[in-house]
């Protein structure tokens, strides 16, 4: 296995900006989720690791290796596709032999090689059977063992589970993280589902627009997002923001509304707003680290109930504050009905505070 | 391995017993009705020239036009078109003809849907051009080749001088020995086009994804050729090829308008003699059993097309 160097990667379709200089590090045995929405550039990214498309700028090595010019079977690299790709006439055991045929290794090496990833992966008893025999989850697998029969120094894998049903998902998303950990895998691995990345990645990449908007531990990107979108893009329920004024200056600041109400920021949170370039900031806070009271509460601030969802173990709400809509959770067995006035009460010590202008995340002044 | 049991890994149980043809027939004859008024009108223009040819076939017809004083013979037309030399001589031209066309043509459409299948600057210009022969009329396409061929006033005798590959122009088709593959040159530039989109669009079919795959494991471009593409091609070439070896076997006009046949019978094949037997010699029986012979093997091939198509079916519906 080997470490993974992107360096100012562009890609450009016409004017268009795909990939927009990009540099991150892979490091050797990591597993890195490159998430974002669709159209992103993260398919664009792994896709210009792989060398299945032309780079328009910057530079990518494999290892020590610079591999901008090298074809990808040079490039020592195994993909797995989202729609697992598998050769539909060839029986599994060909599947898997494919890759080996073609670097032209002995009919022996390639059976033993193809034994061992079977058995990794818990097929042997397909190895006779064409791909439509398969189930989702054997698919899966299969294409995996064909990434992995020939000890590649990188897995890419572009969105390897979303053809899976939602529970063959989660047990597949398990036995991933298995797989990394067993071989000490480096994978550089895209996903547009965010939990899929919080869950399975050491590192993840956040992408919007062909830029690399965050690149930290998953537990950094959820405590600390840098800027609006990667708020509202990781954590679900989403992030809630909504814009608000700063009132006052110094260490005794207030954030007011457009409707008059306002409450006031901590000493902390009070040098951070003084940081903001204007006078307007966005206020971003998640469902846990919101109190919710049903009579007027000082600091906290007046909304409507909009929607509840109850789920079991928790029940979501959607309230109106002035004219955002903010997603709070209460426990199951308080009862929220729709319309009936609320009082929001935010954690000041893991609200977020960004940029009303920039969308950046504010650091204290 | 057949595609059925695929199907039936999945749910548990046998397949309930078909009932017998009639039966369902009679389930269905309210849908019979509706198609009726179409066999009717196929009946009509359709199986009663069918029956009818059959009939002459085992008649002798007299030399006037009047079809009604045939006398039956029996066999005697099948046993004198089988003993004829000529039978044989058509026969093996027509073979030459349908093979040489099919595989050339094929192989020329393979090519150029290759081609043209990857992205470049005025592809849409491209396959445009190439699909001119196909939609050019089959006539006016033929008296141009014709001139083409034209041993004192062609373009391609000229260039052929002009290179100096010869001294004096060649006369390609008032040759025996050259007249056929000539013709076989100008059908297989009409066909190739038909060929080719058809298989541009098979070609359409094979996943983006297994391409890269391939080119990831390590194939190359013959490789992935050979191990993703032509498999995903291989039954729409089936049905191409059945498709040019019908219309090849049926070919006409280009024969009759370049060469009627000759020089000699050399560029002769069934179409064209059975044309010239029945509508120049007035020999309608000899004629129809040409045609019925020919009918015959045609629906063997249409057998075969079928099969090609409905396997087709059976396979995307395993997956």
């Amino acid at each position: 296995m080997a470490e993974v160097i992107l360096n100012q990667v562009v890609k450009t379709y016409g004017s268009i900006y795909a990939v927009n200089h990009v540099s991150l590090t892979v490091a050797d045995g990591e597993f890195v989720a490159l998430v974002g929405p669709s159209g992103c550039g993260k398919t664009t990214t792994l896709n210009l690791i792989a060398g299945l498309i032309p780079m328009s700028g910057g530079d990518i090595y494999i290892g020590d290796k610079l591999v901008n010019d090298l074809d990808p079977k040079d490039r020592d690299i195994a993909m797995v596709f989202q729609n697992y790709a598998l050769y539909p006439n060839k029986t599994v055991f060909k599947n898997l032999a494919f890759p080996l045929q073609m670097r032209k290794l002995s009919k022996d090496v390639i059976d033993s090689k193809v034994m061992a990833a079977a058995k990794v992966l818990d097929i042997t008893h397909l190895l006779e059977r064409k791909p439509r025999e398969l189930s989702g989850g054997q698919q899966q697998r299969v294409a995996l063992g064909r990434a992995l029969v020939r000890d590649p120094r990188a897995f890419l894998m572009d969105e390897p589970l979303s053809n899976l049903d939602a529970k063959l998902r989660v047990q597949m998303r398990s036995e991933l993280k298995r797989f990394h950990h067993e071989l000490n895998a480096t994978v550089v691995y895209v996903t547009h589902d965010q939990l899929e990345a919080v869950t399975m990645s050491d590192k993840m990449a956040v992408m919007d627009g062909g830029y690399l908007q965050q690149y930290d531990t998953p537990k950094n990107v959820f405590d600390h997002p840098r800027n609006t979108f990667v708020a509202s893009f990781v954590g679900s329920p989403a992030m809630s923001l909504f814009p608000l004024e700063i009132i006052g200056a110094g260490t005794s600041v207030s954030l007011g509304s457009p409707e008059g109400w306002s409450f006031p920021l901590n000493e902390l949170n009070s040098r951070k707003a003084n940081a903001s370039t204007g006078k307007k900031v966005i206020l971003g806070a998640r469902h846990s680290t919101i109190t919710v009271h049903k009579t007027a509460h000082p600091g906290a601030v007046p909304g409507k109930v909009y929607t509840v969802e109850p789920t079991g173990d928790v029940t979501f709400a959607q309230v109106f504050v002035g004219d955002s809509i903010v997603v709070v959770s209460v426990e199951p067995q308080v009862m929220l009905r729709l319309d009936e006035p609320v009082w929001l009460e935010f954690d000041q010590d893991r609200m977020h505070l960004f940029d009303g202008q920039t969308q950046l995340a504010l650091n204290p002044a | 391995m057949s595609s059925g049991q695929a199907i039936f890994t999945d749910g548990p149980g046998t397949a309930p017993r078909r009932p017998g043809l009639f039966s369902r027939m009679w389930k269905q004859r309210a849908d019979y009705l509706y198609v009726l008024p179409a066999i009717i009108v196929m009946l009509i223009v359709i199986g009663y020239p069918i029956y009818y040819t059959i009939d002459l076939s085992f008649s002798r017809t007299p030399t006037t036009l009047k079809l009604s004083d045939k006398t039956f013979v029996g066999l005697q037309n099948y046993v004198a078109i089988l003993t004829s030399p000529n039978f044989w001589k058509v026969t093996w031209q027509t073979l030459v003809w349908t093979v040489l066309s099919t595989i050339f043509a094929f192989g020329l459409g393979l090519g150029a849907a290759l081609s043209l299948h990857r992205e470049f600057a005025g592809r849409a210009f491209m396959r445009g051009l190439l699909l001119i022969p196909w939609v050019i009329s089959a006539v006016a396409a033929s008296y141009v080749w014709k001139w083409l061929y034209h041993s004192d006033f062609g373009a391609i005798g000229a260039l052929m001088v002009q290179i100096g590959v010869t001294d004096e122009p060649i006369n390609f088709i008032d040759n025996t020995r050259t007249s056929l593959y000539a013709l076989i040159v100008v059908n297989v530039w009409k066909e190739f086009s038909f060929a080719m989109i058809m298989l541009m669009a098979g070609l359409q079919t094979v996943p983006e994804s297994l391409l890269r795959a391939a080119q990831v494991d390590g194939a190359n471009a013959w490789q992935r050729f050979w191990h993703v593409t032509w498999p995903h091609l291989s039954g729409v070439s089936m049905v191409t090829i059945l498709l040019l070896v019908v219309q090849n076997f049926n070919s006409f006009i280009i024969p009759f308008v370049m060469t009627g046949g000759g020089p000699a019978g050399s560029t002769h094949i069934w179409i064209t003699h059975i044309y010239e037997i029945a509508f120049q010699r007035q020999n309608w029986g000899a004629g129809a059993a040409y045609a019925v012979i020919l009918f015959i093997l045609m629906m063997i091939l249409g057998i075969f097309y079928v099969r090609a198509l409905t396997r087709g079916d059976a396979t995307r519906a395993g997956t």
